[in-house]
Formats: structure tokens, C-alpha cells, sequence
């Protein structure tokens, strides 16, 4: 046993004894990292500097410390000379690092020192300086893109002025507005007109909003009632400046009466209570919902059907459309509610705007679907160059 | 008068602004004929100024043409029929002195107004003009109106019955401050019928009471949802002969001698076209085209329409044709070319010279695209006026979400047409029968299986008088005498480009023949098949087509022939010919000839 304890350590003591040497030995410098450059990001704003480097051929560094000269302003008052700062350190391998939050046009120093686990060695001092660049060329498919809907938006503003028609899609809600007037001005029975329960700073109000001037032009041509309960009091007051000038359009200034809009409550259910018993005291003849609407859309649209009322309803929310479509005789559905204005005036600028977007929407769906075919085919065929092609469009393309 | 059972001899008048047109029925054998025909010049207007001189002459010679003396020495209709003298019944319609014409008036346009409109036009009236509230016009400008057309008859309708508001009062009170004067007749207080809200009824008759002949009658809208024109209908009927059919020069007379109420003329083809297409239970278009108006009838399934397109005809209107048509338009429809400068002299000389009938092909050629255009026009206005009710509460389901419509979708399906009747001079007296046939098609554009038929002598007025009195004669008459038929039109609908095949199908012609053919998209075909004989077809249309049944689906039915037989047309529907003139020009020859349209010797290279 003591014979076997003794070849143990000698063996032990043979395997350790270059280490041992070595540890005693006095350390040496590792080559310092070649080929320093600093150079400017490109397509930025003017606060990055990348500092590139190529690897030391000793196998021994562990790191890189990148560090860079200190601005006039970081230098302590009274000392002559900063020292320097460290941005950060990267592993073996690595050959670059970016100093992200440099001042536009300041010229900085730059050194990188490799490190070993005794000593380092500093490369030799570069300089850099950081600017500002006019365009992103990255997102030069952007520019492109953006650049083709604003041409068909003028374009299309343009044919427009110049007398061209432009199709519209007919949207039947609108069509039937003039249907549910004259219906309640032969009745003798007001039109009830709830622009949602959302305040001015919701889209979906302002888009209501316009609506509420035509069908009240359209109410001050028939010369029948109108009746616009809100819920906020701001849109109170824009609602009944909007009626107010469409009866004045309509050459019907004389039949605008203030309280036509009127505010009940702010509170979502009070609101919906109040409607509700209006419009099953007045039976009204036509209602018309258009706005932001949430819980109260059916107890609103299902009063106004039992009550027999045409109903038009226009609303963005998703989770709304089933209820209204149920429960209405026409339903404007999402992006019509915000089509409406330019269907309705007629206005080149706006119908040339509308065409112009639809443009745009038919780039992103082509390319979508030209996305999902190449993604598909190439996962399918494994083909490359359809893989590049897939890559183009996510990476360069709409990124 | 003679019990119905023993009529053997029939005399019908159309005292028609122009030209008074006599028929004679007999009791040939077991059946009821049109034997004869006479007419003479219309003499309401000065210097006669007596309807029943214009009615003896045609008479007249409609006696010496038949030998068979009507008139006795007094000038006096002889009745009942003794041996070869007399006849059994008289009857008569008139449209003398521009026929009935009304004005209407409503609250909405669309709605109260429309029903109006539509209960006066089936009652046979020429609509002079419409007042309602949202029609743009200040007060001022509809009293105005009212004192410059002087209508025969107003009729006001207006607000549901109970509705609580004054708005039919405004209308009335406008028609009161017009304080309108008949047309005819300077002694008497002008017809007006209110067949508006219930409950305004005194205030209406404060308001008109004194000034005019008020009539009132039950309202065409009781509800939004429902029209109830007959109470109207009659009772404008009941005016026309009791006031304005009292006021022409010479009515009165005629009233006398009628065996049955003088009718309008167009009112007259609406009854018999209804009576013929509900006895048959198909679904029926019928259209008059005449000098200065087009009338067009339909009847599909209970709904009943008529329109007059005021400005839309073969003489005084041609102008209008070309005005609304456009140039281009109805320069499609001719296979040479013509200069612009010399089809519009043709029309200013036609506008001008009225009864001047064409004197070359290129004449006939120009007329009759000239009337394609109007036919088509006045069509689309029927189309547009034949809709369901408006303002009425519609009922969806989750599944209609894409699929809403605005309402304004045609009750005249030209899938579910079945028989399309053709009247007036350019169609009735076209050269050739197959120039007929293709004037419908063209401006018509018939979709699925549709027989086509003419009105020979432009007999369907006096028929639907008698029609009120003696059904049998009448739909015995209409079908074998009245009625040309010119055969049967298969088109499928859909549109595929040209070169593409559109239809295959087999026919089985009358002796065991077998014809198989497929047509290309862009071609038309046409298979003789007598008068009186049916042939089998089955039908296999492409996958874009659809003969009624679905896209694709196949189809087998039995068609009738007549004087053009079966035409298979692959055009397309909707139809677009090719902007290219050379293209154009090239498709109307190939179809020309393959019809025998016109023949080719007719047609300038």
C-alpha cells in the first residue's frame, strides 16, 4: 500500500512539473490585436462608432477591453491628462465593437488591449469620428414603397380634380341613409342618430361625427326630426355645431333647434338605459349607430328592431360587427365607417386618398401572398434560391 | 247588350293621336278571329274637332273591306249582328289628344311619391311630372309648375295612415295656392284624387275642397310596407271617362256608342299582357315604341309595372334618343362606317318629317340601331322603376354581412323572363322578322330561355278592352292573330373571353332530326323551326355560363318555333362589343349573316 502511495506521487509530480516551471517563470506580453480601425456606423443619426480589429494570433488572450479617450468634459478639473475609459471587453474571436452613445462630430481615441490571465498588450491608438447621415439606405424598400402609394395618392387626387371618376365600391348603408329618412318623414317620427360612447379623441366618434352632418343635411332637406343623444360632452358640443351647419347647407337654418343633441350620461349602462327609454317612448322610424360601441350595441340595436326602426349601424369594433349585422337592416363594417366621408362628398382629396391607401394595401397583400407561396415552396422543394427570396422579404424588404 | 254567348262579330277602335285603327273579331267555326282591318286619320284636332268622324271612316273602310255593312244610314253602329250586317259589341280605347295626362305628387320621392307615379302609369296616364318635398324644388317653383303643364288629373298620396305630421297638408296646400286648371274644358273644376294619410283627410278637404273636383280614395301607403293601388287606379279611371273623356271633342259621343268604359290606350296593353301572362303563369316584358314615348310593361309573378319613357322614340324624340344614348352608342350597332355629320342630318330629318319611313338599307340599318338604343334606354328606366317597395325595414342574418344590398335590385329578373312581346311601328313593321328578333335581343339582352313574339297590327289595346268583357275572344285573338311569334332565344349569361367555348347543345328538331353543336363565346346560331312546332334541346353550358340554373349546370326544355325559329346567342351577357371599329364591324356582319338579318348585299363594304 505505502510502495503504491509512493508511485502516486511521483507520477503526480512529473505531470505538474512544467506547470510548476512555467508559474515561476517571469509572464509574457501577448501580441497585441492588428489592424485597428474606427470608423463610422452608416445609416444612423450620428451616435454609433464601430471600432474593428482583427485577432491576436496568441492563443492565450482571453479578452479584448476596448477603450476610448475621455470628451473634454469627463476630464477631472485640474488633471492635464484623462485617462482612458473602458467601453466594454468581448471574448477571443470577436473582432468588433460599437461605441453607441458617441457625440455627433467629436473625434475620439481609440485603443483595444488584449488580455491574458497575467498581462495584456494594447493595440496601437486609432481615431474616429461619428456622423450624421441624411438617409437610412437599410430602409430604402420603405422609401420605395412609401414612395409608390404617395405617387398614386396624387395621382389619383389628381385624376380626380381633373373631372376622372374614380370607383368606388358602393357601400349600402350609405345608400339606404336616404331610404331610412324618408321612411321616418313619412311616419311623422323622428330619426335617432348615436354617434357611440367614446370622446372626441376616439376616431371612430370623428368619423360618426361626419356622418352626422349628411344624414343631417339629408333630415333638414326631408324636413323631418332628428334626435342625437350623446354621452360625452364634448361631442355634444362638436355634434351640434355639425347639425347646426348641415341645416344651414340644407338651406333649412330656421328648423335647427340646439336641442336636438343633447347629452344624457357619461356612464356606459345610464347611457344605454336613457336611449333605450327614448326610444321606446318615441318609437322612432330610423336609428342609426355609428361610432365606438362596446357591451350596449345589441341593447340598443335590439330595442330599435323590436320597435320596427330601419337601423344602420357603422362601427370599427370586431367584436361588435356580429350583433349589429343580426340586429340591423345595414351595417357599415370597419374601414367603411372611415370611408364613408370620402364616399359621400365626393371630394377629389379624399377620394384620391382612399384610392391611393388601396393601393397600398394591395402591395402588402401581394406581397404577402407572394411570402407565403415562396416560404411555402421552399420549404417544400428546399430550393435555396426561394429561401433567399423569402429572406429578402423578411429581412430587407419590410424590415 | 248581347249575352256572351251569342257574340259572333266584334268591333274594336284605338282612336290614337294620329290614326284611328278598326278590327273586326268573328266567330270563325268554334273560335274567335281577327278577320279585317280599316283605319282613317284621327279627327280631335281642329278642323273636326270630333273623334267619332275619325271612328265612322275607319269603320268605314274596315265595312268595305270585310263587305259587311257596320253603319246604318244615319252613321250609326248597327247592333246586334242581322245576317251580314252589324256586329255584337262595340268597344274602344283611346290615347287621342296625348292620352290621359296626370301629375302626382307625394312626400318622398321614393316612397309615397313612387306609389303615386306607379298607380297612375298603370292606369294607363302619361305622367307629366312628380311633386314631392325633397325634390329640390322651392314652393314657388312647384306652384309655378302645376299652372304650366295643366294636367287632366292630380293625384295626391302621402304619409302612413295615423303618421303625426303635416307634411302631405304642405303638398296639398302647394297644389291649393296653384289653384290648377284643367287642360280640357274651361267650365269645370280640375280631378283630384287624395289617397294619402287617413287622418288628414278634412284637412285636405278644407284646403282643396272648393277649388278642384276632390276625390278621395284609400291610401296607397296605409303602411310603409304595403301599396294598395287598386282604389286609385279605379278611381282615375272613373274621372278619365267621367271629366276628361267628357271635356274631348266628340267623347261624349263615342261613350255613347261603347258597349264597354272607353280605356287609355296603354292601359288597355297592360290588362291584356297581364291577363295573358297570369293565365299562363309566365313572366311577361311588352314594349311600344312609338313616335314621341316608349311604354314598357312587365309582369313577373303578382307585380304588375309600367313606364313611359316621355322622351324616348322613333320621330319626335329621335333627337332625345341620340342626346341620351350618345353618339357612340348608337353608332355600335351599325356594320359600316357612317359620318357623323350625315347621321345627324338623318335624324334632325326624321325629327322633322315624322312619317317618313326609310328608303334605303343604310336608312333601315341607321333606324333601327337608333332603335336599339331607345328601347334600351327605356328599359333601364323600367328596370330602375320596377324595384321593391323603399323604406321598408329589411331582416338579416350573420350570413348577409357581405352580402347587403342597397334594395334597388330590379323586380325584372331577365333570367326568369318568359316572353317578350314587341310593339310599335319599327318593330312591328320591320322588313324582316329576323330584324326584329335581333332589335329585342339586342337592346333587351334576354338571359336564359325567352320566346319572342311581335304585335302584328298593333292589336293589343283593343284586346285589352275586350279582355274586360269577353276573356275568351280576347285571349283566343291575342293568340293566334295578335301575337307573331318569332321564336324562341336562348342566350346564356356570363362572360368568358371570345374563342371560348360557351355552350354545347344537342336539338331535336320535328322528324327525328338531331342537330350537335358547340358555340364558341362571341357566336350566334340559328336553327329554322316553323311556326306552331317545338323541338327538344339539351343544354350544357361552360363552366362561366348559366342558363338559369346555376354556372355549368345543364339544362333540357322544350322551345317553340316561330317565324325566325330558335337563335342560340353566345355573346355573353352582360353584352360588350369590341372598342376596335374594324373588330366591331366585323362581329355585327358574321351575326347579321348568320341570323339573315339583312341581306348581305344590303350591307356597304
Amino acid at each position: 500500500m505505502k510502495l503504491l502511495c509512493a508511485l502516486a506521487l511521483w507520477v503526480a509530480t512529473l505531470a505538474l512539473a512544467p506547470l510548476l516551471e512555467a508559474q515561476d517563470a517571469p509572464s509574457k506580453a501577448p501580441s497585441p490585436p492588428t489592424g485597428v480601425q474606427a470608423s463610422d456606423v452608416p445609416n444612423d443619426s450620428g451616435h454609433a462608432i464601430e471600432i474593428r480589429w482583427k485577432d491576436s494570433p496568441d492563443p492565450s488572450v482571453l479578452s479584448y477591453e476596448v477603450f476610448r479617450s475621455p470628451v473634454p468634459e469627463e476630464t477631472a478639473p485640474g488633471t492635464e491628462e484623462a485617462s482612458w475609459l473602458s467601453l466594454g471587453s468581448v471574448g477571443p474571436g470577436e473582432e468588433s465593437w460599437t461605441f453607441s452613445s458617441a457625440e455627433r462630430g467629436v473625434r475620439y481615441s481609440f485603443k483595444v488591449v488584449a488580455t491574458t490571465a497575467d498581462s495584456s498588450a494594447s493595440s496601437e491608438i486609432v481615431t474616429g469620428e461619428s456622423r450624421a447621415q441624411w438617409f437610412d439606405r437599410d430602409k430604402l424598400w420603405i422609401l420605395i414603397i412609401g414612395g409608390t402609394i404617395c405617387f398614386f395618392v396624387v395621382l389619383f387626387i389628381q385624376l380626380a380634380s381633373r373631372g376622372r371618376k374614380l370607383f368606388v365600391r358602393k357601400i349600402a348603408g350609405l345608400e339606404a341613409v336616404d331610404e331610412a329618412v324618408g321612411r321616418a318623414t313619412e311616419m311623422g317620427r323622428p330619426v335617432v342618430f348615436v354617434p357611440g360612447i367614446m370622446d372626441m379623441d376616439n376616431v371612430q366618434t370623428l368619423a360618426g361625427l361626419t356622418l352626422l352632418g349628411y344624414v343631417s343635411r339629408t333630415i333638414a332637406e326631408y324636413d323631418a326630426k332628428l334626435d342625437v343623444p350623446v354621452s360625452r360632452s364634448l361631442v355634444m358640443t362638436t355634434g351640434r355645431e355639425v347639425v347646426r351647419q348641415a341645416y344651414l347647407e340644407a338651406g333649412r337654418p330656421e328648423s335647427y333647434n340646439e336641442d336636438m343633441v343633447h347629452y344624457l350620461t357619461d356612464e356606459q349602462f345610464g347611457y344605454v338605459a336613457g336611449v333605450n327609454g327614448m326610444l321606446l317612448r318615441d318609437e322612432p322610424a330610423t336609428c342609426l349607430y355609428m361610432g365606438a360601441f362596446f357591451a350596449e350595441s345589441l341593447l340598443l340595436a335590439e330595442t330599435g328592431n323590436r320597435i320596427g326602426a330601419i337601423q344602420i349601424a357603422g362601427t370599427a369594433m370586431p367584436s361588435q360587427l356580429p350583433f349589429f349585422v343580426a340586429a340591423c337592416d345595414y351595417t357599415l363594417m370597419g374601414e367603411e365607417l372611415f370611408a364613408a366621408s370620402a364616399y359621400l362628398s365626393g371630394d377629389p382629396k379624399q377620394l384620391g386618398s382612399l384610392k391611393g391607401q388601396d393601393v397600398g394595401k394591395l402591395i402588402v397583400m401581394g406581397a404577402i401572398l407572394l411570402g407565403s407561396l415562396t416560404a411555402t415552396l421552399a420549404l417544400w422543394t428546399g430550393s435555396g434560391s426561394l429561401q433567399s427570396v423569402v429572406d429578402f422579404l423578411k429581412l430587407e424588404m419590410f424590415v | 247588350m248581347t249575352p256572351l254567348d251569342d257574340i259572333r262579330v266584334i268591333l274594336a277602335t284605338d282612336c290614337g293621336s294620329t290614326t284611328t285603327k278598326a278590327i273586326l273579331i268573328q266567330k270563325v267555326g268554334d273560335e274567335y278571329r281577327q278577320t279585317h282591318r280599316g283605319e282613317a286619320p284621327t279627327t280631335v284636332e281642329a278642323p273636326f274637332e270630333d273623334v267619332t268622324l275619325g271612328v265612322l271612316n275607319a269603320v268605314t273602310e274596315l265595312g268595305e273591306l270585310s263587305g259587311r255593312k257596320l253603319l246604318d244610314a244615319e252613321g250609326r253602329i248597327i247592333r246586334p249582328t242581322r245576317g251580314e250586317e252589324g256586329c255584337d259589341l262595340y268597344i274602344s280605347t283611346s290615347s287621342a289628344g296625348g292620352g290621359l295626362q296626370m301629375m302626382v305628387a307625394g312626400v318622398v320621392r321614393s316612397m309615397t311619391a313612387e306609389s303615386a307615379e306607379r298607380a297612375a302609369l298603370g292606369a294607363g296616364s302619361i305622367v307629366m311630372d312628380v311633386i314631392a318635398l325633397n325634390d329640390r324644388r322651392l314652393p314657388h317653383q312647384r306652384i309655378e309648375r302645376i299652372r304650366q303643364l295643366r294636367p287632366d288629373m292630380i293625384l295626391i298620396a302621402g304619409e302612413v295612415d295615423g303618421a303625426r305630421t303635416d307634411k302631405v297638408i304642405k303638398i296639398t296646400e302647394t297644389i291649393g295656392a296653384a289653384d290648377p286648371k284643367p287642360r280640357l274644358g274651361a267650365g269645370y273644376r280640375l280631378p283630384v284624387i287624395y289617397a294619402g294619410n287617413r287622418s288628414r283627410r278634412d284637412e285636405v278637404t278644407r284646403v282643396l275642397g272648393e277649388k278642384t273636383s276632390l276625390s278621395i280614395v284609400d291610401n296607397l301607403r296605409p303602411t310603409l310596407e304595403e301599396e294598395v293601388l287598386l282604389p286609385a287606379r279605379e278611381r282615375i279611371h272613373d274621372l278619365f271617362l267621367e271629366h276628361v273623356m267628357q271635356q274631348a271633342p266628340g267623347y261624349a259621343k263615342l261613350m255613347e256608342w261603347v258597349d264597354a268604359d272607353i280605356q287609355p290606350t296603354p292601359a288597355a296593353v297592360g290588362a291584356i299582357l297581364k291577363r295573358v301572362a297570369t293565365e299562363a303563369g309566365i313572366n311577361a316584358v311588352g314594349v311600344d315604341i312609338g313616335g314621341a314615348t316608349t311604354d314598357v310593361f312587365s309582369v313577373f309573378g303578382e307585380d304588375f309595372n309600367r313606364t313611359v319613357s316621355a322622351n324616348l322614340g322613333m320621330s319626335y324624340s329621335i333627337s332625345n334618343v341620340l342626346a341620351e344614348a350618345g353618339l357612340a352608342n348608337v353608332m355600335r350597332w351599325i356594320p359600316f362606317t357612317m359620318e357623323e355629320r350625315d347621321l345627324r342630318n338623318r335624324i334632325k330629318n326624321k325629327m322633322i318629317r315624322p312619317t317618313t319611313i326609310p328608303q334605303t338599307a343604310e336608312e333601315l340599318v341607321f333606324e333601327q340601331a337608333v332603335a336599339r338604343e331607345a328601347l334600351r334606354l327605356a328599359f333601364l328606366q323600367h328596370r330602375s322603376f320596377a324595384t321593391r317597395l323603399k323604406g321598408v325595414q329589411q331582416q338579416r342574418t350573420i350570413a348577409d354581412s357581405f352580402e347587403q344590398d342597397a334594395g334597388i335590385e330590379s323586380l325584372v329578373k331577365m333570367v326568369d323572363l318568359d316572353l317578350l312581346v314587341a310593339s310599335g311601328g319599327v318593330l312591328s313593321h320591320a322588313p324582316r322578322a329576323e330584324q326584329t328578333a335581333m332589335m329585342l335581343i339586342d337592346s333587351f339582352l334576354p338571359e336564359g330561355i325567352t320566346r319572342l313574339a311581335k304585335d302584328s297590327i298593333f292589336m293589343m289595346p283593343h284586346l285589352g278592352v275586350l279582355s274586360q268583357v269577353h276573356a275568351r275572344a280576347a285571349t283566343e285573338v291575342f293568340e293566334k292573330d295578335c301575337l307573331v311569334v318569332l321564336g324562341t332565344c336562348i342566350a346564356p349569361r356570363g362572360t368568358a373571353r371570345p374563342g371560348r367555348p360557351a355552350l354545347a347543345y344537342r336539338l331535336e328538331l320535328p322528324g327525328g332530326e338531331e342537330r350537335r353543336e358547340t358555340l364558341q363565346v362571341g357566336e350566334m346560331r340559328r336553327h329554322p323551326l316553323e311556326t306552331g312546332t317545338e323541338a327538344r334541346v339539351h343544354l350544357d353550358p361552360a363552366r362561366d355560363f348559366d342558363l338559369g340554373s346555376g354556372k355549368g349546370v345543364p339544362l333540357e326544355v322544350t322551345v317553340q318555333g316561330g317565324t325566325v325559329g330558335l337563335i342560340v346567342d353566345c355573346r355573353g351577357r352582360p353584352l360588350s362589343l369590341s372598342s376596335d371599329p374594324a373588330e366591331r364591324t366585323g362581329a355585327l356582319k358574321t351575326w347579321i349573316e348568320e341570323i339573315g338579318v339583312y341581306s348581305p348585299e344590303a350591307i356597304p363594304h
